[in-house]
């Protein structure tokens, strides 16, 4: 489905690109849209700091998460003796979890 | 520099082809088959199955229903079939068109406003392909200093992740095409795809907005990934299985809303944050950077990230349809095929017709889509809603939200799961 996507749709671009007008005039009708300003500097700037916390929280608990569907999709044909671990890992998820937040709450060690 | 044709366009010489052959099949209409009829009149052709043998026979076997029905029943049991029409891309693109004017009509009465209104004829009907043709007949502007193979391929790419995701939905036992094992899963690392476009495309363009919208974007997708992930948790808690199409099978007394509404509530917020729709708009957000990552997109490179967005907007719905709403399963209203057209044919007058290869679509397949697809536009509907209701909110609210209070949720629901489980209300030995 993706490769069908992928062979219906680009046409649209060639097709487009062939019906469509074409003319280079003007050196300025292909500068970056910056509402008519003439942009300066870097068009890749740098970006803040700030929300960084968030991505690094992402790739550690977003694998957490994906490891509890191991667990939960086999959930019915375990004993239930076997929940207590998972309980305990959730927990210590939990708490991690709280821990980063209030980490990436405090903007000053950003 | 001397070019051979300075003159040359590419769309008029386009024209002079289409023009050609419109000649060309005005003349064998005209002077091609009477010849052709001369000629058949003079050669003795060989008589086969006691019939003549001649070209026109092709034509009889086209509107022949005894001849072109299995072809049709052959041509619905292929894969191509499948992906390019009914569960497949053709579906939901359609889906997805309806969808945009009906997005369209339903903001512009909530505005009072009467929105698309003369392409058409009945309510501007056909404004979208008004749209679409403007679009393809508009000059793509690539701006300079760009990462050009990056640029042209990132709303390609966009529909094709799109259409990835659409093929994991399964619309009606047995119509699905990929039925995995691993099913959710796969709809997670297809999901994941979404923010490494976004974030591809606003870096290749070399420009301000589109940077800080795809930023944006990276930080919103990212952030609601895990209540995403954990919220359908339960679900699987419940069903013990990944597939799709089994989850469904699963919910054929109860859909899984009744027993886990807190998960349903928060899948929903998710994807609406997925989805970058009204009130997580922050990567588009027209009133304070441009149009956000897609700034630098014209014409048809637009168009197609707005076919995107749509199709991946029917996939989220359907998922939401699938996980919480049960999929295919609702009362029978679709009436069974007339047995005296399989036993006696169909009777016009003094003609019966004998067609063997009849019910094209079995009932299970006529109903279950149309239950699908009822509760699918339902949601797609409260969808919609909020645009015309919400304000814009801050993006560290955005943060905040789906890092503590969604995931505290999630929390809550895995543990209503768990308690359901064990109470013996649902699992082996309970309800379902």
């Amino acid at each position: 489905m993706f490769g069908f996507a992928m062979a219906a749709m680009a046409p649209a671009l060639v097709i487009s690109r062939m019906i469509s007008p074409r003319k280079s005039s003007n050196p300025v009708k292909f500068l970056p849209m910056e509402c008519g300003q003439v942009p300066t500097g870097e068009g890749r700037t740098h970006f803040m700091m700030q929300y960084y916390p968030y991505i690094l929280m992402f790739v550690v608990f977003d694998v957490m998460a994906i490891f509890l569907y191991a667990w939960g999709s086999s959930l019915l044909y375990l004993p239930k003796s076997a929940t207590l671990p998972m309980i305990g890992f959730l927990g210590i998820m939990f708490g991690a979890m709280s821990f980063a937040l209030y980490q990436s709450g405090r903007r000053r060690i950003w | 520099m001397s070019v051979i044709a300075p003159q040359f366009k590419l769309s008029e010489f386009i024209k002079s082809l289409l023009d050609n052959a419109f000649w060309i099949l005005f003349l064998m209409v005209l002077v091609g088959l009477p010849a052709l009829m001369i000629v058949l009149f003079v050669i003795e052709l060989p008589v086969i199955d006691g019939e003549l043998l001649t070209p026109f026979l092709a034509f009889t076997a086209i509107v022949d229903p005894t001849r072109i029905l299995p072809v049709i029943h052959a041509l619905m049991a292929t894969d191509i079939f499948r992906v390019a029409v009914f569960p497949g891309f053709g579906f939901a693109a359609l889906l997805a068109a309806g969808t945009i004017f009906a997005e369209r009509k339903l903001l512009a009465k909530m505005q009072l406003r009467v929105g698309p209104f003369y392409c058409g004829k009945i309510e501007g009907i056909l404004q979208l392909m008004g749209d679409g043709l403007k679009l393809i007949s508009k000059e793509i502007i690539i701006p300079a200093k760009a990462d050009k193979p990056l640029f042209w391929a990132a709303p390609v790419l966009f529909v094709a992740t799109a259409a990835a995701f659409v093929s994991l939905i399964p619309v009606a036992p047995g119509w699905v095409v990929a039925d995995i094992d691993m099913g959710l899963i796969t709809v997670f690392a297809v999901i994941g795809f979404f923010p490494i476009i976004t974030i591809l495309s606003a870096w290749s363009a070399n420009s301000k907005y589109p940077f800080i919208g795809g930023i944006r974007a990276l930080f919103q997708m990212v952030s609601f990934e895990i209540p995403l992930i954990l919220s359908l948790l339960g679900v699987v808690m419940l069903t013990g299985t990944l597939n799709l199409s089994e989850i469904v099978e699963s919910q054929s007394t109860f859909p899984w809303i009744v027993f886990l509404p807190i998960g349903a509530i928060v899948f929903f917020i998710t994807m609406l944050a997925e989805l970058e729709r009204i009130p997580f708009d922050l990567p588009e957000a027209e009133s304070e950077i441009v149009a956000g990552w897609l700034t630098e997109f014209s014409g048809m490179m637009y168009g197609l990230v707005q076919l995107g967005t749509y199709l991946k907007l029917y996939a989220f719905a359907a998922l939401f349809v699938v996980l919480f709403l049960g999929g295919w399963h609702g009362p029978m209203v679709v009436p069974p095929f007339p047995t005296e057209i399989l036993t006696e044919g169909i009777v016009m007058g003094p003609v019966t017709a004998q067609i063997p290869g009849l019910p094209l679509f079995t009932q299970d397949m006529l109903n279950g889509t149309f239950w699908f697809v009822l509760k699918t536009v339902a949601v797609i509907f409260f969808i919609l809603l909020p645009r015309g209701v919400f304000p814009r909110i801050r993006v560290d609210m955005l943060l905040s939200l789906g890092w503590t209070k969604l995931i505290g949720l999630c929390f809550v629901n895995i543990f209503i799961a768990l308690g359901l489980l064990y109470a013996g209300v649902l699992g082996p030995g309970g309800l379902q």
